[in-house]
């Protein structure tokens, strides 16, 4: 049952990232549902989970993009992995302490993929990470505060913890 | 809120499997692209099915849109384009006149004939996944016969290059991306040079001679001498020059001729002048895009 969850989940992500998402994106940034996600899928399923989805999630999205598959993989699946650990050890978790969370994990992993860019200068560095990759952490952050929000209101939510 | 306590034997399981996906990447990254790509093609069937269901019911809604509520200022629109349609049509009789004078020449110079590229005809069905990168995604794949670095345009111009396929669809990396580098030619001084997106979302061209006459206002074109573009294709029009004390080269800013961000159909050019078809496109007609 799991499984066919999480194929949905994949499978509706492509549509909702490629061609919705960008109707929706402000000064051409749109949040990345697949980073969100992963780590929504790591906090509530552990870390395994979190770093399969994110691992299948980064695969799917980097079919659909000009970008390296090395750099999808790695990011959506380490954000997976990450958020299994952290969420562990969080005993109080609020949408507000999620999308701050979520924010820096984006910024990390933008930062990390502006850095892959080799042949851009220092200038053009900046210029990503001040106009794409700050953005998209912030809306990345305030969209898994917002799900979670909604997630933990709607249902009765059980979040692994170490004891 | 519920808390439950984790088994300790996943998490051992998930640190061992990153670890290890790492070292592949970094010790065998081709072997596993490799080892992904014989995935892609089915997994890429699979994925069509809700993006095209989405991308349609997308496409319907716009036209809506379009149809019925955006129509503010089209009165205006529509006589701005009456007088275009009328200085259109005395360009094209004089037009007429340039092209007859030139199959003269080509016949009296014993010019070979060139044949028309071959294309197929992609509706485009969404944006890239991330946003770092300037690129659409195409309806159509290796399936279709095509393949990475194909070219991509409309007929008002060039659109991009293909850069990724699976089986039912491909990424074209736009004109305007940083990333993205075409041979370009300056129409009127015919000086050549290489043409980049920018971050602004326009496209410059880099190394044009010094000596250059070029002007605001020229035209680039293709130069048919790298890459899978014919040459003559128009990429965009000059808006402004950067001529810098003590440069080798100038470069200039270029408006492209396509309005890339409402880009809705595409041909993308399977074989260019002259080329013989590898694409397995043997049904496509010479210079008429297939549906």
């Amino acid at each position: 049952m799991k499984f066919v969850i999480y194929l949905i989940l994949v499978l509706l992500l492509v549509p909702l990232q490629t061609t919705l998402l960008p109707h929706l994106s402000v000064w051409n940034v749109k949040p990345d549902l697949g980073l969100v996600a992963a780590v929504l899928v790591g906090l509530f399923a552990g870390e395994l989970e979190g770093l399969l989805v994110g691992l299948a999630i980064g695969w799917i999205l980097s079919l659909f993009s000009a970008g390296e598959l090395w750099l999808s993989l790695l990011t959506n699946g380490g954000a997976g992995l990450l958020a299994g650990f952290l969420g562990r050890q969080v005993s109080q978790m609020t949408s507000v302490s999620l999308g701050l969370g979520l924010l820096l994990v984006s910024l990390v992993s933008g930062a990390f993929a502006a850095l892959n860019f080799q042949h851009f200068d220092g200038s053009q560095m900046w210029w990503m990470i001040e106009s794409i990759v700050f953005p998209q952490a912030c809306f990345d952050g305030i969209v898994g505060g917002a799900l979670y929000w909604i997630l933990s209101q709607r249902f009765d939510v059980i979040r692994l913890r170490t004891e | 809120m519920a808390h439950s306590r984790s088994p300790y034997g996943a998490r051992r399981l998930a640190i061992v499997c990153f670890a290890l996906l790492l070292v592949a990447l970094f010790l065998l990254p081709s072997q596993i692209q490799g080892l992904l790509q014989y995935l892609d093609g089915p997994v890429g069937y699979v994925v069509r099915i809700p993006l095209e269901a989405i991308a349609f019911i997308d496409a319907g809604v716009a036209d809506r849109w379009e149809q019925y509520v955006a129509l503010q200022g089209v009165r205006e629109e529509n006589q701005q384009l009456r007088k275009e349609i009328e200085w259109l049509r005395g360009q094209q009789s004089q037009l007429r006149e340039s092209v007859a004078a030139t199959e003269r020449l080509t016949a009296l110079l014993q010019f070979k004939q060139q044949a028309l590229p071959t294309m197929v005809a992609a509706q485009v069905i969404g944006r890239d996944a991330t946003n770092r990168y300037r690129a659409i995604i195409l309806n159509k794949g290796e399936g279709d016969g095509i393949k990475p670095d194909m070219g991509v345009v409309t007929p008002a111009g060039v659109v991009g290059r293909v850069v990724k396929t699976t089986g039912a669809s491909s990424v074209v990396l736009l004109v305007t991306d940083p990333s993205n580098a075409i041979a370009g030619l300056i129409q009127r001084t015919r000086d050549e040079g290489v043409v980049e997106g920018t971050q602004q979302g326009l496209a410059q061209m880099k190394y044009i001679p010094l000596l250059s006459t070029v002007r605001d206002g020229d035209r680039v074109v293709t130069s048919g001498l790298v890459g899978d573009f014919p040459r003559g294709l128009v990429i965009g029009t000059i808006t402004r020059i950067d001529k810098q004390e003590g440069a080798l080269f100038q470069s200039a800013e270029l408006m492209p001729e396509v309005d890339i961000g409402r880009v809705e159909e595409v041909l993308v050019i399977q074989t260019s002048y002259g080329q013989s078809t590898k694409a397995g496109a043997s049904a496509d007609l010479p210079g008429k895009p297939s549906p």
